[in-house]
């Protein structure tokens, strides 16, 4: 199933957690203004770029290795790809995107360059106030590490920023006292929380609270067996 | 004559997610409608919006009925979902699958539901028979919803009986399995 969608209204960030979240691998096609790049996605991880002329061109070459091998490009240098056509666009907002999965075979190891937490981490620096609003809603949510944490902020560099972010984030204290604590700016304190949250490496902290339900077995019993009836 | 009890289920979820055709598609009324003509850039999604709430109502038995509550989407009218939230059952957040526009506002309507009503969520992936829908793990993933928020998300088509009642019962599940173990 295809994921489409416009960069103004889903970001970078959102769109490579997506794709993290279940390692998925394919293409992912964003039509820019002035040109239109094909992505490579590879278990999740963004491994290869290059702008093409017309989008068929894509859906033709199905062998990755034999693409790049066409394109005189070497693995130990695909990562400059990255730079020069993702990385470089981070702060340009006008795009339609779309990612179809699974026709681009890859033969061999593919070298990862950048981890996606890491291009995550950069692609939420780029977030205006409006944008970082869509995760951090609310001042009073409250974020705690994953089980995982450790490991997916090895693989990122952190700015000195962040990292004092991250520090404060401890299951019990709110964005607004995080915002306090660090004496940062509200957007950079934002950002961080949003690409932490999109890597995966904070959570929002589940309430303990639940409420009874206000309704006896047996009358749900009775609202099941109605509702299956329909 | 005797007043029936009501129990209410709440359906939430962002503009033109599809909350009114959910309810009408199982409720044994026809459904009970504040809607508006729309205007601006909402006109081109849709001519009618729901400005207060919708209601439809399937009966349980001689003394109980079940309410269906749709949440007008756009937030401005977020008061809205305060008071029809207050002594719901359970909530289902319904989700535009083929509008990753509105995913973000999707996950701000839990957020504001998981605040105020710790009551169980489900999140209907709605337009599965449209194309370019996200599927269900995707929309899942976009939302950020983890394992252990408990909030299953249901792939689905608001105009198939057979899916709407699919996520009623999940979600009655999950009230079961919360009454049980309580």
């Amino acid at each position: 199933m295809a994921l489409t969608g416009d960069l103004n209204t889903f970001s970078f960030a959102d769109i490579l957690q997506v794709l993290a979240r279940d390692k998925k691998s394919g293409v992912l096609l964003v039509e820019w203004n002035d040109m239109i790049v094909a992505y490579y996605v590879k278990d999740g991880e963004l491994v290869f770029a290059r702008p093409v002329d017309k989008v068929f061109r894509v859906y033709t070459d199905r062998n990755f290795d034999q693409l790049i091998t066409r394109l005189r490009i070497k693995k130990e240098d695909i990562y400059k790809t990255i730079e020069r056509f993702f990385l470089s666009r981070l702060n340009q907002k006008e795009g339609i995107f779309s990612f179809t999965p699974g026709f681009i075979k890859y033969d061999s190891d593919v070298p990862v360059y950048y981890p996606v937490e890491e291009l995550i981490m950069r692609s939420s620096r780029y977030l205006t106030e409006e944008e970082v609003e869509r995760k951090i809603s609310d001042e009073m949510l409250i974020f705690e590490k994953t089980h995982d944490a450790d490991e997916k902020v090895g693989r990122v560099k952190l700015t000195e920023e962040e990292k004092k972010v991250l520090s404060l984030v401890d299951g019990s204290k709110t964005v607004a006292d995080i915002r306090k604590e660090s004496g940062l700016d509200s957007l950079t304190v934002d950002r961080a929380l949003y690409g932490f949250l999109a890597t995966g490496i904070i959570r929002r902290k589940r309430k303990e609270r639940i409420q009874k339900p206000s309704i006896t077995l047996d009358l749900l019993a009775k609202i099941i067996e109605k509702i299956k009836q329909l | 004559m005797k007043e029936l009890k009501k129990i209410k289920i709440v359906i939430a979820g962002p503009f033109a997610a599809g909350k009114t055709q959910f309810i009408n598609t199982v409720s044994e009324i026809k459904t009970v409608q504040t809607e508006r003509k729309t205007s601006g850039s909402e006109k081109n999604v849709k001519d009618y919006t729901t400005v207060a709430m919708d209601f439809g109502k399937i009966r349980i038995d001689d003394e109980h009925e079940l309410y269906l509550f749709g949440t007008p989407g756009q937030s401005r009218f977020d008061f809205m979902w305060e008071i029809l939230g207050e002594g719901a059952l359970g909530i289902i957040v319904l989700v535009d699958s083929t509008d990753p526009k509105t995913f973000h506002e999707a996950r701000r309507i839990i957020n504001f539901f998981q605040s105020r009503f710790p009551v169980p969520i489900v999140v209907g992936a709605n337009k599965q028979d449209m194309p370019n829908a996200w599927s269900a793990e995707d929309v899942k993933a976009a939302l950020d919803i983890s394992e252990d928020e408990g909030i299953p998300v249901i792939a689905l088509s608001a105009k198939n009986k057979d899916e709407v009642k699919k996520t009623l019962l999940t979600l009655l599940e999950i009230i079961r399995y919360s009454l049980e173990s309580s």
